[in-house]
């Protein structure tokens, strides 16, 4: 089992055809995505990786049976997307664009929530279930990395995810779901409303989130924690520790604003709640083992 | 991109906010035309973009015109090299409050929020006085409702003319929002007078930085920026930010580089800089060194993890920047991810020692920083 995405996961790629959309649309099915159709407008009747594009998503959901909707489009247009994505009744969406504009990204953020449905990002490398299938840009091949296992791993940054996963992975554990939520002040979904699905999941045994600075989305980790939303066993790990208060360093989401998102306050909440955090991305693997977490 | 309080002021006036009257000058004996306009006594106020200027001595308020002459001379002399100052008319306050508008990420809207306890620090007082913080959700949909305006005026129980000012500035200043694409927008304090006027005694404008390609009115010069390097970096848009330690860094993704920083400081080193040249920068090595080679370093540290930029072509571009550059200081590499194995050939080719542990990287730039051998 696996979260959000598996072999079963009926896929559509919005912006098939353009140099990102059909390079990852390739590795995405090598890995066992089940990607059905794209959509580009303009560019119905042609074929990418053997699949059909259609003009628009409401024409590719008459067509096939369609889960979930992934976007390789720039991000002045992702609003557009989304919101089409949505307008045709699909309910999971991912976008990997970095540079959405914010108040465009407020906009999707509301419109998923009133259409009962999850937009993943923007400004990451997407969610992957390793040996399963992906949706985004992530290289699946990198066995030290995405290797399959059962810890469920969500992440704020592309580049560390690859840091501290090849740390778990090192310490003999494999990954169930990798569901990056991106490193923009707004991103679609955030951690915590992913905890249920998780939890819900008979594969996932921990799961480790890799937060940073700013924000308070490790904090709403901590309190589904205390609801008892989440029960199994989790590590954090976050950068940003040592980094200057007020100097926006990093991602855009990462700066400490409104007397609030210090790792400090983090590390508290977490820690208050049975979490354990990994100071450095070594000893995520350690601290797992700490919390007798069985290696698959 | 965060605007000066001057130019922030000059956006309010033109959404129909009131500001002080004020003149702003780059020189010393631009100070005199400026009373004459102004008149004393007078606000002398250095025009920088860190907070807490009151406290720092940076904002006077001064009641002769030769207090005013002093105060400004001693402000362009300034180690914080100073380059404006606004000389603002002294407002006859009655009483100060707090407005601001930014978004809220968990509830995906926009969000007014006010205060009666205007001038201080609102960080503080959302820890110690909560519910004296009005908070109103704005759907970007629709945009500021008047009755919204309307309904956090009246809760501040003030008299009717500033009631009625206090909603027109509400909604002026959320035009002010959507227009300039803000992260934040804020009026601390906001004065309202003896004379019952409702005016902005300073101002900050924060635009969104994925959305300035919609926002040509506020480019950036190089006087914007701390150093030439900063000034490059941002050309390139590179992300870069200057310290005065000894390690250059030079890695790959925001995530990555932060820990990494993070990770020099428990083993007891300092950072000269940070640089991302991760991302759609991937191929611009030789200019991220360039740099680099232009702040004071002891070593550079190369950490990359890379997964559409990949470790082989990361390589290629180190070794074509330490060729083209010939830096005159040791160089660290941990070049992981996409074609690693392949990197590691070129990185060895080409004399390098490339190490594949970020930890084990970041202690031998210490060790290096520090006078250790190489």
């Amino acid at each position: 089992m696996s979260i959000f995405i598996d072999q079963n996961t009926k896929v559509c790629v919005q912006g098939i055809t353009g140099k990102e959309g059909s390079f990852w649309t390739k590795h995405m099915i090598e890995l066992g995505t089940q990607v059905l159709c794209g959509v580009t407008p303009g560019k119905e009747g042609q074929f990418i990786e053997g699949k059909p594009v259609y003009n628009s998503v409401k024409k590719a959901v008459e067509h096939h049976d369609i889960d979930a909707s992934m976007l390789f489009v720039p991000p002045k247009l992702t609003k557009d997307a989304v919101m089409e994505a949505l307008d045709a009744g699909i309910k999971k969406v991912v976008t990997i664009a970095d540079g959405i504009p914010l108040h465009e990204m407020v906009l999707i953020r509301q419109a998923a929530k009133e259409h009962n449905a999850m937009v993943v990002g923007g400004n990451t490398s997407g969610v992957i279930s390793p040996k399963l299938a992906m949706m985004g840009s992530f290289p699946h091949w990198i066995e030290r990395v995405y290797k399959k296992g059962n810890i469920g791993v969500m992440t704020r940054s592309g580049s560390l995810t690859n840091e501290v996963t090849a740390m778990i992975v090192a310490a003999g554990y494999g990954v169930s779901t990798l569901i990056g939520v991106g490193g923009d002040p707004v991103p679609g979904t955030r951690f915590a409303e992913f905890l249920p699905l998780y939890e819900a999941d008979e594969e996932t045994e921990a799961i480790v989130i890799i937060g940073e600075l700013g924000g308070t989305m490790e904090e709403e980790v901590a309190d589904a924690i205390k609801e008892g939303i989440l029960t199994k066993p989790l590590v954090a790990f976050l950068g940003g520790r040592t980094a200057p208060k007020g100097q926006k360093m990093g991602h855009a989401g990462a700066i400490i604003s409104g007397g609030k998102g210090s790792v400090e306050d983090k590390i508290k909440a977490l820690t208050e709640v049975g979490a354990l955090v990994a100071e450095r991305p070594r000893l995520v693997g350690k601290l797992l083992e700490q919390l007798n977490v069985p290696k698959k | 991109m965060k605007l000066y309080e001057y130019q922030a002021k000059n956006v309010f006036s033109k959404a129909g906010i009131k500001i002080p009257k004020s003149v702003l000058i780059e020189k010393n004996e631009e100070l005199e035309n400026a009373l004459i306009e102004i008149g004393v006594p007078c606000v002398v106020k250095s025009q920088v973009l860190s907070g807490g200027r009151g406290k720092a001595g940076l904002v006077k308020f001064t009641k002769t015109k030769e207090e005013a002459t002093l105060e400004t001379k001693r402000l362009f002399e300034h180690e914080l090299n100073i380059k404006k100052i606004l000389i603002e008319e002294a407002v006859n306050i009655e009483k100060e409050i707090y407005v601001s508008m930014t978004v809220d990420p968990y509830l995906g809207t926009g969000l007014l929020i006010v205060s009666a306890e205007g001038g201080i620090d609102i960080e503080t007082l959302a820890v110690t006085q909560p519910d004296k913080i009005i908070k109103e959700p704005i759907d970007l949909r629709y945009g500021l409702m008047p009755f919204q305006a309307s309904r956090v005026a009246y809760s501040l129980n003030q008299p009717k003319v500033v009631t009625k000012a206090l909603i027109k500035l509400f909604l002026n200043l959320y035009n002010v929002f959507k227009k300039y694409d803000a992260e934040l927008v804020e009026i601390n304090p906001l004065f309202i007078t003896k004379d019952l006027e409702v005016i902005a005694g300073d101002g900050k404008l924060m635009i969104d930085d994925n959305s300035m390609f919609r926002q040509p009115e506020f480019e950036k010069g190089q006087s914007d920026y701390k150093s030439v390097a900063e000034f490059e970096a941002a050309k390139e848009g590179i992300p870069f930010i200057e310290f005065d330690g000894d390690i250059g860094l030079m890695c790959a993704g925001a995530g990555l580089t932060t820990t990494v920083y993070d990770l020099i400081h428990y083993e007891g080193g300092t950072i000269a800089n940070y640089l991302e040249f991760g991302g759609p920068h991937y191929k611009k090595a030789v200019k991220a060194m360039e740099i680099c080679l232009k702040v004071p370093s002891k070593v550079i540290l190369i950490v990359t993890f890379g997964t559409i930029a990949r470790a082989d072509v990361m390589a290629e571009g180190i070794v074509e920047a330490i060729n083209r550059l010939k830096p005159d200081r040791p160089i660290v590499t941990c070049i992981r991810g996409t074609n690693e194995q392949e990197a590691v050939k070129i990185l060895r080719a080409a004399g390098l020692q490339p190490l594949f542990d970020t930890e084990e990287a970041v202690r031998k730039a210490v060790e290096i920083a520090k006078g250790g051998t190489q």
